[in-house]
């Protein structure tokens, strides 16, 4: 989080600060506040005091103020940033390590308004083949070929996204599962999310092979006509084991893109309760994540549509809304960017309920693309961004199976080597920062020359 | 309905899980079956009426479990 720390340093300190003539920096201020990474390109500023008339209260600002920038009455602002996950530890200590600290107090980025559902795409989708070097995947042989890509989802319609692609794709209708009650043939649902979730999975991956596992098109009692039930993910993680567990163990590679998540805890049993999903890491479909992603299955979360600026109205939990497996240790939870590397205004912030650190990385969407929703409809939400970068591991994973790099092994080289958007690493809205499949590409040609 | 778990020899059937927790089939969604969860443990989960699950055994089997709408996340609204 970005932070103006007040201070009140010596009074000749102040009184370089408050002079024009003079050029008192940063370092000259405070240096060495431990946990704040400072802003030595911010010139300090000084501040300053609010003196009221005699007899007035000293505490109040309600009243006729004059305002002191004298040496010995003024303070001094400096700028610099606290992680997240550390900040009312770092709060708290601040002023007690340092005697200098007066205060310290949010420094809100102030940018025009973020991209947000409604508004029209930010670039195409040729423009996230070139974020996402696919040129540069495609020449170490990472096209996806031969890696299975299960999307759990509305199911697929390879007509549609092999006309928005203007190539053809590979579906295994075999290996691809439906939820019982659902009728209809791998590859040939309606045009939907699913759809869209499929075409974005097939940037960075062109040549991986499709599983379509239609599970938010449960009729089970309790569903309605574009969602499901959680049951029916936890019987298709199952189904995906038998795929995974098909495969010979030197060569596993199946990569499974989630691009829906639980809105309301209406649906869920309390907080505490020993049944309940959000927060509950021995919950059945939690566990059943685990067991898959041990067995070498790399698992991919959309991160959410419930971010501060412009939450879906859906969006129900009133705080934290990155719950259950969307939030899971053992999987990639996925925020959004848009094309031009700003954080879109509705994807979810941390912290995870089941881990904190959430989102782990962000990857691009709202972008024209699969036209599922209509031509001139971006492809969006953070639904667009998992599969994006769920293309981005299978990709990879056509070289590098589970058994040269486990999937753990993989999102942290995935987090190492994403484009931080702050300046201390991870932070909540970001996470560790932006896929950046050409920091992959150089990571793991120094992994390929260590381990030969 | 709920999920609910149970721990069963490998390559169980609905059968035995339903015996094992004492249900019927109108307990029961058989359509949904015996999924399993996690191999290594042996553990299984099926689903089953709220009221079937206030009537298991805690010895035989975990649970209730929430089983929660899922939604896509997009497009954003």
């Amino acid at each position: 989080m970005r932070v103006l720390i007040q201070l009140r340093p010596s009074p000749d300190v102040v009184a370089a600060v408050a002079d024009p003539g003079a050029t008192a920096t940063t370092a000259d201020v405070a240096d060495g506040l431990p946990g704040v990474a400072l802003d030595h390109s911010f010139t300090p500023v000084a501040v300053p005091r609010p003196v009221p008339a005699t007899g007035g209260d000293p505490l109040s600002l309600n009243q006729a103020l004059t305002f002191s920038l004298a040496a010995e009455d003024a303070t001094v602002m400096v700028r610099g940033e606290i992680s997240d996950d550390e900040l009312s530890t770092r709060l708290t200590l601040l002023p007690a390590l340092h005697r200098d600290v007066v205060g310290v107090f949010a420094d809100p980025v102030i940018e025009p308004n973020p991209t947000c559902g409604g508004d029209g795409p930010v670039g195409d989708w040729h423009d996230v083949e070139r974020l996402l070097d696919v040129a540069g995947l495609g020449a170490e042989g990472m096209d996806g070929s031969g890696v299975a890509l299960a999307v759990l989802d509305t199911g697929i319609n390879t007509a549609h996204v092999t006309g928005r692609l203007g190539r053809d794709l590979t579906l295994d209708a075999t290996r691809s599962w439906n939820p019982d009650g659902v009728h209809g043939t791998p590859g040939g649902f309606p045009v939907d999310h699913g759809s869209m979730c499929a075409f974005d999975a097939l940037i960075a991956a062109p040549r991986a092979t499709l599983l379509d596992l239609p599970v938010l098109l449960s009729r089970r009692p309790g569903g309605s006509a574009l969602d499901g039930m959680l049951s029916d993910a936890v019987a298709a993680f199952a189904h995906l084991r038998t795929v995974l567990e098909a495969q010979p163990a030197g060569s596993r590679a199946l990569v499974i893109t989630n691009s829906w998540g639980s809105f309301s805890p209406r649906w869920d049993f309390p907080v505490g309760h020993p049944g309940n999903y959000s927060d509950n890491p021995a919950h059945p479909f939690n566990l059943i994540v685990s067991s898959l992603e041990q067995a070498g299955a790399d698992v991919l979360f959309a991160a959410g549509n419930c971010g501060r600026e412009c939450r879906d109205s859906r969006c129900a939990y009133p705080d934290r809304p990155i719950t259950g497996a969307n939030s899971h240790p053992g999987v990639l939870s996925i925020g959004g960017v848009d094309t031009a590397g700003e954080r879109v205004g509705y994807s979810s912030q941390g912290p995870g309920r089941l881990t904190s650190r959430k989102p782990d990385i962000c990857s691009y969407t709202h972008f024209s693309g699969s036209g599922a929703f209509g031509d001139r409809e971006p492809d969006s939400g953070t639904s667009a961004a998992c599969p994006v970068a769920a293309g981005v591991v299978a990709a990879v994973r056509t070289v590098w199976p589970a058994s040269r790099l486990a999937p753990a092994q993989l999102r942290t080289l995935l987090r190492r080597t994403a484009d931080d958007r702050s300046d201390v690493g991870f932070d909540f809205d970001y996470g560790y920062g932006v896929i950046d499949a050409s920091g992959v590409i150089s990571s793991l040609r120094r992994r390929a020359a260590r381990v030969a | 309905m709920v999920l609910v778990t149970v721990r069963l020899a490998p390559r169980a059937t609905l059968e035995q899980a339903m015996r094992r927790l004492k249900l019927s089939e109108k307990d029961v969604d058989t359509g949904y079956g015996l999924v399993l969860i996690d191999p290594g443990e042996d553990l299984y989960g099926l689903r089953v009426s709220e009221a079937a699950a206030r009537r298991i055994d805690p010895s035989a089997g975990g649970g209730p479990y929430a089983d929660p709408r899922i939604e896509p996340y997009g497009p954003p609204d």
